[in-house]
């Protein structure tokens, strides 16, 4: 099975890439504005020969690895003190329902006046975007605990604190992985957005400079980019999940960014 | 001892007021093997949950010595998912005893309920009945003062529901714990009690003393005349034997 799982999916790029030069060889389209993929290829090749492909990766993957782990330091805590205490949740529920309303890519122009066009501001989007999948996920998840399997932990004389990280935490796992997959999806895509407005470096801004030259292989190489990392990553946390938590593996196929 | 002092549970339902269980006085003495036998809906559930102190009674006490332990065997097999079989067995023994201890005690009731092959497999990877073997052997492993049964053996087959019960009565032989299972098979109620519990619409109706000695045979005609009175009684007064 493994080796059909890589197959199928490469057969169906190497088809698009196919019709892509099929189409750029028929005259189809324009060379301007879709450029044939030998051309991006080459483009590539010398963004990677110039090392100015690593940095700008480099650069974005740190913003999101960071802004993705501060998502999930502050989502896991808030959806524990949320679902346990109802003031919290009195106070904090509506205050979080608006702030979710709001599309991240929205409050750029505020970020930029508060926190500067530096990485804070970066992050501060990173966060906003990413934050409420693992959020509401986990929340979820522990809301969604089976009661009769508490009442199991009850019978064993387990405490609340071990009835909490004995029964309840797994129990929402496979939820809070869901959330997590998809608030990685949002992060990359909320980076790459802030990197178009505001930026000196990283993959957004690579492909707003290649287009401010007119360079649409340099654009679509960058996109090409930003999709593989993207699908890398998330393949990467499956992994990694799959291996922790071995039970989860028909839970880790549900959820797609 | 464990006993029901004019417990009484009510529920409101759809603002009318359903009387789960209503007045019952029951004494269930250390060491004694109670069946409790009734229909759906009798309240034989929530008699068990009141016993497990799952459920608080809505007047009247369940009184239960807190310094013994209790096991339950739910009638859903309510294993953790993420935990393989072995560690389900383990779960309530976790952190109490040492490693050793809960591995021989793990691999004990494994056997004795016949999944020591199935150890490393998970839930999801297990028959309904073997699930439920499970659950027994959960329960059997914490090696409890108290061990209440809801239905215990009624998702298995024949041939295990019968090896099961056997290993039942060879632990209640060994051990003594005090026993309490709720089922809906008056067969099985009076193959297993040393004292059965007639219940009706949350009332207890009657307690039948059954005098014989284990191991207990469906054929026995002793058993046969008391399951044939009880159902009989439970049915309403007439033999469902008759023509």
């Amino acid at each position: 099975m493994p080796a059909r799982r890589i197959l199928t999916p490469a057969t169906v790029f190497a088809c698009v890439a196919l019709i892509w030069w099929l189409a750029g060889r028929a005259g189809w389209t324009n060379a301007y504005l879709l450029p044939a993929p030998s051309t991006v290829i080459a483009a590539l090749s010398d963004l990677v020969a110039s090392g100015a492909l690593l940095k700008h990766t480099l650069v974005s993957l740190q913003r999101v690895l960071l802004g993705f782990a501060l998502s999930v330091a502050l989502a896991l805590p808030l959806a524990v003190l949320m679902s346990a205490s109802r003031p919290a949740r009195a106070v904090l529920d509506p205050l979080l329902e608006f702030i979710r309303q709001v599309p991240p890519l929205a409050l750029i122009p505020l970020l930029i006046l508060w926190l500067g066009i530096g990485e804070t501001q970066k992050l501060g989007i990173i966060v906003l975007a990413s934050f409420f999948p693992v959020f509401l996920g986990f929340r979820g998840g522990i809301a969604g605990v089976d009661p009769k399997l508490i009442e199991v932990g009850r019978i064993a004389g387990l405490t609340g604190r071990d009835i909490l990280t004995r029964i309840v935490l797994p129990s929402a796992l496979p939820e809070l992985v869901v959330g997590l997959r998809i608030s990685l999806g949002y992060s990359w895509r909320a980076l790459v957005g802030a990197e178009l407005i505001a930026s000196s470096a990283g993959l957004g801004y690579m492909i707003i400079d290649a287009e401010n030259l007119a360079r649409t292989d340099i654009v679509l190489a960058g996109i090409l980019v930003i999709g593989a990392i993207g699908l890398l990553s998330d393949l990467a946390l499956r992994f990694a999940l799959g291996r922790a938590f071995p039970w989860l593996s028909t839970d880790l196929e549900a959820a797609r960014a | 001892m464990l006993e029901l002092i004019d417990a009484s549970r009510h529920y409101d339902v759809a603002g009318r007021t359903v009387r789960a269980l209503d007045g019952v006085n029951e004494p269930f003495p250390a060491g004694s093997i109670t069946t409790v036998v009734g229909r759906s809906g009798c309240g034989k559930t929530t008699l068990l949950r009141l016993l497990a102190g799952l459920t608080e009674p809505s007047s009247g006490k369940a009184h239960h010595d807190p310094a013994r332990s209790i096991g339950v065997v739910f009638q859903e097999a309510r294993l953790m998912p993420w935990l393989d079989v072995a560690a389900n067995a383990a779960f309530p023994l976790k952190g109490r005893l040492d490693r050793a201890e809960i591995a021989a005690r793990v691999d004990e009731a494994l056997t004795l309920v016949g999944l020591a092959d199935a150890r490393r497999a998970l839930p999801r990877q297990l028959s309904g009945g073997m699930a439920q073997r499970v659950a027994i052997a959960r329960a059997l492993a914490q090696q409890p003062d108290v061990l209440l049964l809801d239905e215990p053996f009624s998702a298995l087959d024949a041939f295990t529901r019968r090896s099961l019960q056997r290993v039942l009565i060879d632990v209640w032989r060994q051990r003594s714990p005090t026993v309490v299972l709720v089922t809906h098979d008056v067969e099985e109620a009076v193959l297993l009690g040393d004292s059965v519990i007639e219940m009706e619409a949350g009332r207890v109706v009657g307690r039948v003393p059954v005098d014989l000695p284990f191991p207990r045979e469906a054929t026995d005609p002793a058993v046969v005349d008391l399951r044939r009175r009880i159902l009989g009684r439970l049915v309403g007064g007439a033999d469902p034997f008759a023509l």
